[in-house]
């Protein structure tokens, strides 16, 4: 076996030891189901349509605070028991421990998403749904879930404190989701610009089912970003112990 | 084998290591002996790859650490200092773990691998049990068989018996006594018997350098030879004039006794005057009708040349790689 696959494996099934993860995934499943019904049968609004997108679209926001309760003991753990010291010791490169972690956890966020496709299920059974969109929308979750995982492990392994860890990181996304607001502060121009850096932007086009390649890049480079940064603390750590 | 060559380590502008040169044959047991900070842990999360030196270099099996080491770790079983566990794991899926992480292929090496340190630690009876639910001397087992489970030439082991009650400590220095058979085995530890009792050589190190490194009996040797201990049943006054008188040079001192009637002293003589001083101490007990119930040299022990060697701030080192090397 894969020495990331080990760690992967590890990662994803102590998510199952650990209280935390549970109340993530009631609060994901039982907040998310309420909004999508909500959105579904009270919405009176509109003509009640088969389709997914008012869920997709209050994604990103929910995450915020879901995801970095995931990520945060991803190295905050490791560093407060020492373990971080055999990790680093076991005849593991360290970007291998990085991605089996960090895949671990992604397993994770897809096992909880998987579990929604109950809805979609659903909705095929009393209309006509269209799977593209939805499909999409899935694809386009587990594209955001993984750039706020990137992110907030990395802010995991600067800290042994998971509270620490979980407050930077919201605070960080709420920034970056924020980002066309905070560009707005300069001038429109500006807000175009900022808009680029931001996950939730890419977020919607995919979540459509307009599958664009600069999105997928955007994700990739997002990850691959802090996962790099990830890999500079660990090295780093070496030097100061 | 283990190299260590003029290894300095900086935390900031801390000196941890201040050139530390070394080298430990296979099969030795090599005990590290230090007060607290004195470097001993920072010389093996170094010798594991956990820390990068400032400089020098560290060799095992010929391999640099620096260059390769995940060949390196291959080869290392370690016991980070404090032990560290993932508490919410059972014993069973931990070790399978390591085993995993170890490169072990699931089937018949990695099963018999678990079985062998199973057996060896002992740990049938807690296999099925939750780390956090262990006592810490079966946690201390669950650590140690977490070193050894791929079998390593080379043990480096951090404290291994710290915080463990005398019995606990009995059974881990036994099993290192065992593992220290075939193997090399690097280990640190604040107790002075258990160095006595597991290791074929002790170094000890104080402020970031070390200050000696030899056999027990070279370390002991190094020290100036203790005092003749002398003790006396007999009336005080008489007994303190007379040998006052015997010894004008001063070598005398007067200590409390232990029980009433009886005179304790310590005379000050080099080994090879021995024999004249002992006779003379007897020819006076008997020439007063004293009882003479203690004369004896007092050996030099590792706890003095420990002390000597950590307190004062700055040291030559005493014995030099003498059975090392």
């Amino acid at each position: 076996m894969s020495d990331t696959l080990v760690i992967l494996k590890r990662e994803f099934r102590s998510y199952f030891l650990s209280p935390i993860a549970y109340v993530v995934g009631a609060l994901f499943l039982g907040i998310g189901g309420w909004l999508f019904f909500e959105g579904l049968f009270f919405d009176t609004g509109q003509a009640a349509e088969a389709k997914m997108e008012s869920y997709f679209g209050l994604l990103p926001l929910f995450f915020m605070v879901l995801v970095p309760a995931l990520s945060m003991r991803l190295w905050a753990e490791e560093r407060k028991l020492g373990t971080l010291e055999l990790l680093m010791t076991f005849p593991v490169k360290t970007m291998h421990l990085i991605l089996g972690k960090f895949c671990g956890a992604l397993c994770f966020v897809a096992v909880l998403l998987a579990l929604t496709l109950f809805y979609p299920v659903t909705l095929a059974s009393l209309g006509n749904l269209d799977w593209g969109p939805v499909l999409g929308g899935y694809l386009a979750t587990l594209l955001l879930a993984a750039s706020y995982l990137a992110l907030g492990m990395f802010i995991s392994s600067l800290t042994q404190d998971q509270i620490i860890a979980l407050l930077v990181t919201v605070s960080v996304l709420l920034l970056l989701i924020l980002m066309r607001q905070v560009g707005m502060l300069i001038g429109p121009w500006w807000a175009e610009v900022f808009a680029i850096a931001s996950p939730r932007e890419h977020f919607s086009s995919i979540a459509r089912g307009v599958i664009d390649l600069r999105d997928m890049l955007y994700y990739g480079a997002f990850c691959g970003f802090f996962l790099y940064l990830n890999s500079l603390v660990l090295e780093a750590k070496k030097q100061v112990g | 084998m283990i190299q260590v060559e003029n290894l300095v380590k900086y935390y900031g502008t801390f000196a941890a290591l201040q050139g530390i040169d070394f080298q430990v044959p296979s099969g030795q047991v090599l005990g590290f002996l230090g007060p607290n900070g004195a470097g001993k842990s920072t010389t093996m999360k170094i010798l594991t790859g956990y820390l990068i030196p400032s400089s020098g270099t560290v060799t095992i099996d010929g391999i640099d650490v620096l260059e390769d080491p995940i060949r390196v770790r291959k080869k290392v079983g370690y016991l980070p200092e404090n032990n560290p566990l993932y508490h919410d794991m059972r014993v069973d899926d931990y070790l399978g773990f390591i085993a995993d992480v170890r490169g072990m292929s699931s089937g018949g090496s990695k099963t018999s691998a678990i079985d062998r340190v199973v057996d060896v630690c002992g740990l049938k009876r807690v296999w099925r049990k939750g780390i956090k639910e262990l006592s810490k001397g079966f946690r201390q087992r669950v650590g140690l068989a977490q070193a050894m489970i791929h079998d390593p030439e080379i043990l480096i082991l951090d404290e291994p018996t710290s915080g463990l009650d005398p019995n606990q400590i009995v059974e881990i220095r036994e099993l290192i006594r065992s593992l220290g058979a075939d193997r090399t085995v690097l280990l640190s530890t604040h107790y002075l018997q258990e160095v006595e009792a597991t290791c074929d050589r002790i170094m000890i190190i104080a402020h970031g350098r070390i200050v000696a490194d030899g056999t027990l009996e070279e370390l002991t040797g190094s020290l100036p030879p203790g005092e003749l201990k002398v003790t006396v049943k007999g009336p005080r006054e008489d007994v303190e004039k007379q040998f006052a008188e015997l010894f004008p040079g001063g070598e005398v001192r007067f200590r409390p006794a232990e029980h009433d009637g009886e005179v304790s002293l310590r005379i000050e003589s080099k080994p090879e005057n021995d024999e004249n001083v002992l006779e003379a101490v007897f020819d006076l007990a008997k020439g007063n009708g004293w009882k003479l119930l203690e004369l004896h040299r007092e050996n030099a022990t590792l706890e003095q040349v420990f002390r000597r060697l950590t307190m004062d701030p700055v040291e030559q080192p005493l014995v030099m790689g003498g059975s090392g090397v």
